[in-house]
């Protein structure tokens, strides 16, 4: 019995494909939330040639506000809504020097109060396959079918995290994640995925590190 | 009756293979949140051309699918809530309505130039994209042109579903975001549609209904008033 829960748990772990990951942050100046206070999570401006995932975003969200350690976010969606049109793709601020301005602008300064945001983190980056090669056929007939061969792909999560502090308009610094996978698939009849998760790896480290450079 | 019957079988499995060949995508009334700015303190009048109670877009992608887009009443509702939302006072006209019957400071007339969009297969990327081209004529209140500007949109959605029609249509509204992020930003800057609160630019013309040829006026505007299609671009002249 003992013996099967441990191939379980190899076999499990072998499933996976292989990552590397490097985290990183460069700090500008002092952090901390207080309580009331929230984050919001923003990914740069399509307009600018930015490709963030939507779904990534949302996972930097979740993983941001949930567990004990947990911090308040406010759904981007909202954010976006409450001061439209000031943070749409093409209006948004590019960097701090512009939120003076912006915050000088009727409603602004107490919508964003309103919703207690102390940070805006800006998103930027995207996962990219880089490299694949190795080759994989099947074939199927009326007595069965089955695959043979071998492919691999490489995939390079890239991201990085722009903090702004919205009490003093001056960013606070950046975070940044780097992880590469590279997935397996062999196949000898029935294919066996070895799958890098290489986007989830890259959303869990940023989450973690940027909770951390927040809350200090 | 064994024919007919073979007939039918083979016209329903051509009908599927067609239809799996082409998209229809209906856009749902889109609602744009109350932006924060002041009303621009101008009496005006919005009249709509009749295409945006219907409008539909048929794209063909070469070798590969055809995808219609019905806008349907969503550019009437975007823009009676838009202008609604910009000046002190609307007064929303259909296109048979006479402008001379109604007080006001400045008439407004968007029309869409031009909507395309592009597929991830086109792209070669994993998004929809939507441009919207509209052009706005003002008038002052005795129906002389006080300008004319040209809005380039441009919304991007990531394809998250199978098929995609959905996030065409998420594409399709962050365009309509987007160009009512420009109107607010820039109408007022790139038109002096405010000045018209002040009385009309010069007295009645003497032609007929300047107004009501509104839209065929364009063809005869020189070449620069003409707005490039490019991403994000703004062409503004003001006459």
């Amino acid at each position: 019995m003992r013996q099967s829960r441990i191939l379980v748990v190899l076999v499990g772990l072998s499933l996976a494909g292989c990552v590397t990951s490097r985290l990183e942050d460069a700090r500008e100046k002092v952090t901390g939330l207080a309580e009331g206070q929230s984050v919001v999570v923003m990914t740069k401006s399509y307009h600018t040639g930015n490709e963030t995932e939507g779904d990534y975003l949302t996972c930097i969200e979740k993983a941001l506000g949930s567990g004990s350690k947990g911090i308040n976010v406010i759904p981007h969606q909202q954010f976006v809504d409450e001061l439209f049109p000031w943070f749409e793709p093409r209006t948004a601020p590019a960097d701090t020097k512009g939120l003076p301005v912006l915050m000088g602008r009727p409603g602004v300064a107490d919508a964003v109060k309103g919703m207690g945001v102390r940070y805006v983190v800006w998103l930027d980056g995207d996962t990219e396959r880089v490299a694949e090669g190795g080759s994989l056929s099947c074939a199927a007939g009326p007595g069965g079918g089955g695959c043979f061969g071998f492919a691999w792909w490489q995939n390079d999560a890239d991201y990085e995290a722009a903090v702004w502090d919205m009490e003093g308009y001056e960013s606070a610094g950046t975070v940044s994640a780097d992880v590469s996978g590279t997935s397996f698939l062999p196949a000898l009849v029935v294919p066996i995925p070895l799958i890098a998760r290489t986007q989830t790896r890259a959303c869990k480290g940023l989450a973690q590190q940027l909770r951390a450079f927040i809350v200090q | 009756m064994i024919d007919r019957l073979r007939f039918a079988s083979l016209a329903g499995l051509a009908a599927i293979l067609m239809a799996g060949c082409s998209s229809t995508v209906t856009m749902q009334m889109p609602t744009i949140p109350e932006p924060r700015i002041e009303k621009i303190p101008v009496d005006v009048a919005v009249r709509l051309p009749a295409e945006f109670e219907n409008f539909v877009h048929v794209e063909e992608v070469l070798g590969k699918e055809t995808w219609t887009i019905e806008l349907g009443r969503s550019n009437a509702a975007f823009f009676t809530q838009l202008f609604g939302y910009m000046f002190d006072s609307v007064v929303m006209l259909g296109p048979d309505d006479d402008p001379r019957d109604y007080q006001f400071d400045a008439l407004i007339e968007p029309v869409i130039e031009g909507f395309e969009f592009s597929t991830p297969s086109q792209s070669q990327s994993d998004a929809f994209a939507v441009w919207i081209r509209y052009r706005m004529s003002i008038f002052d209140s005795v129906g002389n042109r006080a300008s004319s500007w040209t809005v380039n949109a441009y919304g991007k959605a990531q394809k998250e579903e199978l098929g995609g029609g959905d996030s065409l249509k998420r594409a399709a509204i962050l365009a309509m975001r987007d160009a009512a992020a420009l109107i607010i930003m820039q109408m007022e800057k790139v038109t002096n549609i405010r000045q018209l609160a002040d009385g009309p630019l010069a007295p009645a013309p003497d032609t007929t209904d300047v107004m009501q040829a509104g839209v065929e006026q364009e063809s005869e505007e020189p070449a620069s008033v003409i707005g490039i299609f490019a991403i994000g671009g703004i062409d503004d002249a003001a006459e």
